[in-house]
C-alpha cells in the first residue's frame, strides 16, 4: 500500500484544508468550540530558547471532553493556558500557529493573535473560556471569601449589580453541592478543605456558563474518594451546562474515565490522538504502549515493563522522534532522521510513528 | 543470599498501639484535646512480605509508619520485634546502643525524593552515612560498598560525586532507596515512595523494589493511597480510616471481596485506564471525619450507606471474618460488597 502522510492538523476534522484556515471553518465544521492548529510556544530562558509546545493541532467538538495525558514536562499545561493566554511573556512566546475559537455570538477569533491584556481577551477569559486549577489550595486569594471571588466574575462579565452577583454565587455554590451554600459564601479558602476548595473553584470558572472549560489536574491533589465526587460533579454539570472540556491529566485511569477523544503528549508533541476506546484499547504509539504496559492495574498480578530512560531536558531534545532514544522499535537511521508526520490509522485515529508509515492507507 | 529464608514468620508485632497528639491553645499553651492520628491498631508484619497500609490523607498510615520505627514516640501500645537470632525484643522500652542497633534492622523510604536529601551532600556522604554513623565499614571497604550499594539500585559508580540536584526524581528515590539498604535491615517502611514520580518511572521503581525484596527477603510495609500501586506490590492490605484499621486480609481478599463499606467505597472511586469497563462509582456523602473530634460508634457511620443505628452508639471492634480476614463492621457478615 502507499503511504501518504497526513498532516497533523487533520485529525478529526479532515475536511480542514488549514492553509486557508478561514473562520468560516469553524461554522461549518462539525460544531467545534475550539480548534488549535500547529501551536508552536517557547520559553526565552538563560540557556536559550527552550520549545515547550510544537505542531499540536486539535478540535474540542462541542459538549465533548477531550482528554490531553502525558508525563511531567510535556506541555499539556502550556497548551492548555495558552489557549487562555495566562503564560507570563517574556519568558513563553507562541512563536507559530492559530487558536481558533468560536464565541457565543458566533464570531470565530483566533486567540493566538489576541494580546493577553486586551479587552477582547478579558471578555473571553473567565467567561466565555474559563479553568480550574490543579491545587486549589493555592489557586484561590487567601484575602477574600469564596463568594467574593464567584461575585468578582460575574459583576465584571454579566454587569449586573452586587446583591444580584450575591445570590448568584449561593445558586453557584448550591449547584456544585457545597452543603450550606448561603454560609459558605462568606467563608475564607482556608476555612474549607480541599475537596470543598475545589467545588468552589468548579463554581467561580462555571458562574459565566463558560462554552470551554479547561480543567488541568482537577483531582490530582485531592483524595481518591473527594476526587471522586469532584469527577461526578463535572460529568453532571457538564450534561446540564452542555460545555466543551478539556481535561488535562497524568492519570491515564482519570482520562479513560472523562474522555470522548483522548491526546497523548510527549515532549512538546501531541504522539497520539484517538476516541477513547480507540485509544485504550488499540493504542499504536510505542510510547502509549509503554505507558499502558507501565501501569499497575488492579486485577493483573505481572511484571511492569517500564520504558526505559527518563524523558531528557527540553533544551536537549533528540532529534528526528523524541521518543526514539527510550523506544523499543527504534530505527536507525529512520527514526533520528526526521520528525514522524502523523499517520492516519483508523478512522480518527492519528500516530506519529514511522512504524506505520507503511500500513497507513492514504485517506 | 540464600539465607534469607522466604518463611513468613512474624518479624514484627504491634498490639493496640496509638498516637496522640496534643491540641495546645492560649497563653499557656495548655491541652485543650488530643488529635487521635493512630488509634488502637493492631497488625502483624511477616518477614519478606509486602504489607500496604492504604487510606486518605490524615488517616494515620504515616504516622503508624513512623511510630513502629520510632521515629517518633507512641502513646500507648506494644510494638515486638524478632531480630535476626530470634530474640524478642519490646521496642518501646529500647533505650541508647540497643535502640541504635535496632535502627540497623528497621529503614524508611520518604515519599518526596526532594526534600528527603540533603543538598549539600554528594551522594557518597548521603549513602556512606548510615555506614559511617554505625561504623560497620570505613575507608576504602565504605566507598566499596556505596558504589555497590548504588549499582544495586540501578545507578553509576560516577554518579558518587554529584549533588542531589543533578538528578531526577526517579534517580533520586534510587539515591534514597540506596541508603535504605546501606545497614542490611529486614524491614523498610516504604512512605508513598512512587507517589512524585511519573508513570514510566514510577514502573521503574517498583520493579526495583520487588527485585531487592526477593534478593534480601526485606519486608516492606508500604504506605501508600494508590490502589493500584498497592495491588500491584502488596501480599495483605490494610486499610486505615480516621486513626483506625477497619479491613486487613489478603490483598486478593481485600480487592475481590471486600467487607468493609469505606474498602467498597474506596475501590470503586478508583479510576481504571480502561473505557469499557466505566465503573459505577460509588460517591461518599461527605468527607472524612476529623481525628481530633471523631464521631461516634464507628468512625465511617456518618458517610456509610450501611449505616443502623447501632453504628452511632457502638464502635465495632476489628474482628476476624473470614480465615485471615479482618473487618470492623457490625455487618460484615449481612453484606454483600462489590469488589474489582
Amino acid at each position: 500500500m502507499l503511504s501518504i502522510p497526513i498532516p497533523a492538523d487533520s485529525i478529526f476534522n479532515m475536511t480542514t484544508d488549514h492553509t486557508s484556515a478561514s473562520p468560516s471553518v469553524l461554522v461549518n465544521g462539525d460544531n467545534i468550540i475550539v480548534q488549535v492548529r500547529e501551536l508552536a510556544v517557547q520559553f526565552n530562558t538563560m540557556q536559550g530558547a527552550v520549545p515547550a509546545v510544537n505542531g499540536v493541532s486539535f478540535d474540542v467538538p462541542a459538549g465533548k471532553t477531550l482528554g490531553i495525558v502525558g508525563e511531567s514536562g510535556c506541555g499539556k499545561s502550556v497548551t492548555a493556558q495558552s489557549i487562555l493566554r495566562l503564560l507570563p511573556s517574556p519568558p513563553a512566546r507562541i512563536l507559530n500557529g492559530e487558536i481558533l475559537f468560536q464565541r457565543r455570538n458566533g464570531e470565530v477569533i483566533d486567540l493566538a493573535k489576541l494580546q493577553p491584556k486586551s479587552p477582547e481577551m478579558r471578555s473571553i477569559r473567565g467567561n466565555e473560556i474559563a479553568m480550574i486549577f490543579q491545587e486549589p489550595m493555592t489557586s484561590l486569594t487567601p484575602a477574600y471569601t469564596v463568594g467574593e471571588h464567584i461575585m468578582e466574575a460575574v459583576k465584571l462579565h454579566q454587569g449586573v449589580e452586587k446583591r444580584e452577583a450575591k445570590k448568584r454565587a449561593v445558586e453557584m455554590l448550591d449547584r456544585v453541592g457545597m452543603p450550606q451554600p448561603s454560609r459558605t459564601v462568606d467563608a475564607y479558602p482556608h476555612q474549607l478543605s480541599g475537596g470543598m476548595l475545589q467545588r468552589a473553584m468548579i463554581a467561580i470558572a462555571l458562574s459565566c456558563r463558560p462554552t470551554l472549560l479547561i480543567a488541568d489536574e482537577p483531582t490530582t491533589a485531592l483524595d481518591v474518594t473527594t476526587g471522586a465526587q469532584i469527577l461526578d460533579l463535572m460529568e453532571r454539570l457538564q450534561a446540564e451546562l452542555g460545555m466543551s472540556i478539556i481535561h488535562i491529566s497524568h492519570n491515564l485511569g482519570v482520562i479513560a474515565e472523562v474522555a470522548d477523544e483522548v491526546a497523548v503528549m510527549y515532549l512538546g508533541r501531541i504522539v497520539e490522538q484517538a476516541t477513547v476506546e480507540e485509544l485504550f484499547g488499540n493504542p499504536k504509539h510505542p510510547y502509549t504502549q509503554g505507558l499502558l504496559k507501565s501501569l499497575p492495574l488492579v486485577g493483573v498480578k505481572r511484571r511492569l515493563e517500564p520504558i526505559q530512560g527518563v524523558v531528557p531536558e527540553p533544551n536537549a531534545i533528540p532529534p528526528g522522534c523524541a521518543f526514539g532514544p527510550r523506544c523499543p522499535k527504534f530505527m536507525p537511521g529512520k527514526c533520528d532522521a526526521s520528525i514522524p508526520p502523523a499517520f492516519q490509522v483508523g478512522p480518527a485515529h492519528t500516530t506519529r510513528c514511522f512504524l506505520y508509515e507503511e500500513s497507513s492507507a492514504g485517506k | 543470599m540464600s539465607s534469607h529464608a522466604t518463611a513468613h514468620v512474624p518479624l514484627m508485632i504491634v498490639q493496640n498501639l496509638s498516637k496522640h497528639f496534643p491540641i495546645r491553645r492560649g497563653l499557656l499553651k495548655r491541652t485543650v484535646g488530643y488529635v487521635r492520628a493512630v488509634d488502637d491498631v493492631s497488625f502483624t508484619i511477616l518477614s519478606g512480605e509486602t504489607l500496604a497500609l492504604v487510606g486518605e490523607s490524615g488517616c494515620g498510615k504515616t504516622t503508624t509508619g513512623r511510630c513502629i520505627i520510632r521515629l517518633i514516640e507512641p502513646t500507648d501500645g506494644q510494638i515486638t520485634y524478632r531480630d535476626d537470632d530470634g530474640n524478642i525484643i519490646p521496642l518501646r522500652q529500647l533505650k541508647g546502643q540497643q535502640l541504635k542497633d535496632f535502627r540497623r534492622q528497621a529503614q524508611i523510604i520518604f515519599q518526596d525524593p526532594y526534600s528527603s536529601l540533603d543538598p549539600r551532600m554528594s551522594v557518597a556522604n548521603i549513602v556512606g552515612e548510615p555506614l559511617a554513623i554505625h561504623q560497620t565499614e570505613s575507608g576504602s571497604a565504605l566507598s566499596d560498598r556505596v558504589v555497590q550499594l548504588l549499582k544495586s539500585v540501578g545507578l553509576q559508580g560516577d554518579h558518587l560525586r554529584r549533588y542531589p540536584h543533578s538528578f531526577s526524581g526517579g534517580q533520586r528515590q534510587r539515591i534514597g532507596i540506596a541508603r535504605s539498604l546501606a545497614l542490611k535491615p529486614r524491614l523498610i517502611v516504604c512512605d508513598e515512595p512512587v507517589s512524585a514520580l511519573d508513570v514510566s518511572i514510577q514502573a521503574q521503581v517498583i520493579n526495583l523494589l520487588e527485585d531487592l525484596q526477593a534478593e534480601h527477603g526485606l519486608a516492606y510495609l508500604f504506605i501508600s493511597h494508590d490502589l493500584g500501586v498497592v495491588y500491584q506490590i502488596s501480599d495483605r492490605v490494610a486499610v486505615m480510616y480516621v486513626g483506625r484499621i477497619v479491613e486487613l486480609a489478603k490483598t486478593e481478599d481485600v480487592f475481590k471481596h471486600p467487607l468493609h463499606p469505606y474498602t467498597e467505597a474506596l475501590l470503586s472511586a478508583l479510576p481504571v485506564p480502561d473505557p469499557r469497563k466505566h465503573s459505577s462509582r460509588i460517591v461518599l456523602e461527605g468527607e472524612v471525619a476529623n481525628p481530633a473530634n471523631p464521631p461516634a460508634g464507628c468512625p465511617f457511620h456518618p458517610r456509610c450507606r450501611y449505616a443502623k443505628d447501632i453504628c452511632k452508639h457502638e464502635a465495632p471492634p476489628l474482628r476476624s471474618v473470614e480465615p485471615e480476614h479482618f473487618v470492623s463492621c457490625h455487618f460484615a457478615e449481612e453484606l454483600h460488597l462489590r469488589g474489582r
